[in-house]
């Protein structure tokens, strides 16, 4: 999925862009369930313990399926819909080679719509949890944008076929946007140390936070959201080493299991944390690449 | 592939009162020398997530809504299983003034594991136990909504009794929640007391394969019918079958010019459902602080002119 060859697209075979996004649609999700499978498997052996199948997760959003959907209001589902079918677009603009402006525009819309529904559940845990999940965006934004600043200053495109056939490897020119990228995928992850709007353990202060008030088949849908979501940010971290296909999935797994790790590691920090050392993350390594790479160019 | 259900049992645990024993072995559960998680046993902490709720400890006069109110928002197919000798029966406690006895006094059990503490295995046996539970209420819920065109409604007969009080007090669980109060009397009715109404009231039903999932009754005093307790299982509402009991009712008083229901003051369902059917409120009455019926009619003005009534 991670090596797909973008740099052919953009000289207009419709039919090939068609292809490409059949593939993600079935794909992503196959492969973002067997990736939080086996997260769970490596997290549980982290904690000595012996861990669920790696088809889990697949086990539950089939549950999820057949339970009952209870809601608050009828129309938080309706919210839910559209992140999920923006999370799919934005993942599918992405491997069909598009600008990353616009892929970051619709991630953006997304998340957007994912807060939407949480208040519209009007619960106070749903509340605090997507008050919280506007503060997690406000702190990766910055870096987020800083990325595509970046590949655009050492690659002279946005399309991200252009970045993807760029002859060497991005993280060359862009250490600092890279680690600073990292560090955010550990918010985009759910992970601790900054799983603030909602974690994967349960008994956390804010039970499940911003997914409180769903239920059933909305919760399978925010579940495959995820899924699509972080096969998307993996390829964005391939990008950073794209003319290396299989150096650039391996960095992807590499990355994956750090976070894991830095899961299992840490235990949660206050917003405010999550937002200084995000922020200065974004001002010192992200902005400071892009300085750097403005006065060697 | 067997059912999701058995590979994906999500729990969500309560500790009601007594010793904290079991509560602390429920927890045991999770931790690496028995990790349930293997099972892919979740500990969600959120009923909405959860498929299995397991309760610890006798129930207390301060916990029996609490407790109540966890079973209600967890999602259908859902079961309950009672961890140790306390949240089966109240055990010691049973006499003290304040417990109501073993959780099934509150809410419907399905599964019992005795013991003091229960032991892990014994805890992870009832799970594995109630999935069985879990799997069988999921398969009526998907045949009984797969055939929900092939409904009879009929009038129900002695024999009827004990389910149609059954699916009452599943049904008014609804209410119950609107009101946060148990006092509600379709939810403490008793055997006895529905036996004496079948003497004086027509009663309908709704079967679907060979089970019972609405009721109604009716009964005509002087000049106005009155129709009282429709109760539709919570697989089937909101699919026309409110609406279908009422005319079906109705059509059982063919020369009655008024009819008369009367719902509680905060069940805007009921009452939107009955307007719907050409029911107008005339009056409300103030029975206690907190609650207030209101009394809705509907006048037919001519033999088979029902219709033009709307």
């Amino acid at each position: 999925m991670l090596d797909l060859p973008g740099g052919h697209v953009r000289g207009g075979f419709l039919m090939k862009t068609i292809l490409i996004i059949m593939v993600y649609l079935i794909f992503a999700p196959l492969l973002g369930g067997l990736l939080a499978g086996i997260d769970r498997w490596i997290s549980a052996r982290m904690q000595a313990r012996f861990g669920p199948p790696i088809w889990q997760p697949f086990y539950d959003v089939l549950k999820l399926r057949q339970k009952e959907n209870i809601v608050v209001r009828r129309s938080q589902n309706f919210y839910i819909f559209f992140f999920l079918l923006f999370i799919i677009f934005t993942g599918g603009l992405f491997f069909a080679g598009y600008d990353l402006l616009l892929v970051i525009f619709a991630l953006t819309l997304a998340g957007i719509f994912f807060v939407l529904g949480a208040y519209k559940a009007s619960s106070p845990y749903s509340f605090l949890g997507a008050e919280r999940e506007l503060l997690q965006m406000m702190a990766y934004e910055p870096m987020v944008i800083l990325v595509a600043i970046g590949m655009y200053m050492v690659t002279g495109s946005f399309y991200i076929a252009d970045i993807n056939s760029f002859p060497h490897p991005l993280l060359r020119y862009l250490p600092g946007l890279f680690l600073g990228f990292v560090f955010i995928l550990v918010i985009k992850f759910r992970k601790s140390p900054f799983d603030l709007s909602m974690s994967h353990h349960a008994h956390q202060e804010l039970v499940r936070g911003i997914i409180t008030e769903f239920s059933g088949k909305t919760l399978a849908w925010i579940e495959i959201a995820h899924w699509y979501e972080n096969v998307f940010l993996l390829g964005i971290v391939y990008l950073f080493c794209a003319s290396q296909p299989l150096a650039g999935c391996l960095l992807a797994l590499a990355v994956y299991f750090m976070v894991i790790l830095v899961d299992n590691v840490f235990a949660r920090l206050k917003w405010q944390t999550m937002l200084e050392s995000s922020w200065a993350a974004a001002a010192v390594l992200g902005l400071g690449n892009i300085i750097v790479l403005h006065f060697l160019r | 592939m067997g059912s999701p259900f058995k590979k994906s049992p999500w729990v969500i645990h309560y500790d009601a009162s007594s010793c904290n024993g079991c509560d602390i072995e429920v927890l045991a559960c999770l931790t690496p020398v028995y990790d349930v998680e293997r099972l892919g046993i979740i500990n969600t902490g959120n009923p909405k997530h959860a498929d299995i709720f397991l309760v610890t400890g006798s129930v207390n006069e301060q916990n029996k809504e609490v407790v109540q109110n966890i079973y209600q928002q967890l999602p259908e197919p859902k079961v309950v299983v009672a961890i140790g000798i306390c949240a089966t029966s109240g055990c010691i406690f049973r006499d003290c003034y304040n417990i109501q006895g073993g959780v099934d006094k509150v809410i419907p059990v399905d599964v019992y594991v005795p013991g003091c503490a229960a032991r892990p295995e014994a805890i992870i046996d009832g799970i594995i136990q109630s999935l069985r539970v879990l799997e069988e209420k999921r398969q009526i819920m998907s045949s009984m909504s797969g055939s929900i065109d092939q409904m009879i409604v009929e009038k129900a007969n002695q024999s009827d009794l004990p389910e149609i009080l059954a699916l009452q007090k599943i049904a008014y669980q609804s209410e119950q929640e609107i009101y946060a109060n148990s006092s509600l009397e379709p939810l403490n009715q008793t055997m006895k007391e529905l036996e004496q109404e079948f003497r004086s009231m027509t009663f309908l039903k709704v079967m679907v394969n060979g089970k019972i999932i609405g009721t109604i009754r009716g009964y005509k005093q002087g000049e106005t019918a009155y129709l009282s307790r429709e109760a539709v299982h919570p697989y089937f509402q909101g699919k026309g079958l409110g609406s279908r009991l009422i005319k079906e009712m109705e059509s059982y008083f063919p020369l009655t010019n008024r009819f008369e229901v009367f719902t509680w003051f905060k069940s805007k369902r009921n009452i939107y459902l009955y307007e719907k059917n050409g029911y107008r409120q005339f009056k409300t009455e103030q029975v206690s602080e907190t609650m207030e019926y209101v009394y809705l009619e509907k006048i037919v003005k001519a033999k088979g002119s029902q219709d033009e009534e709307q």
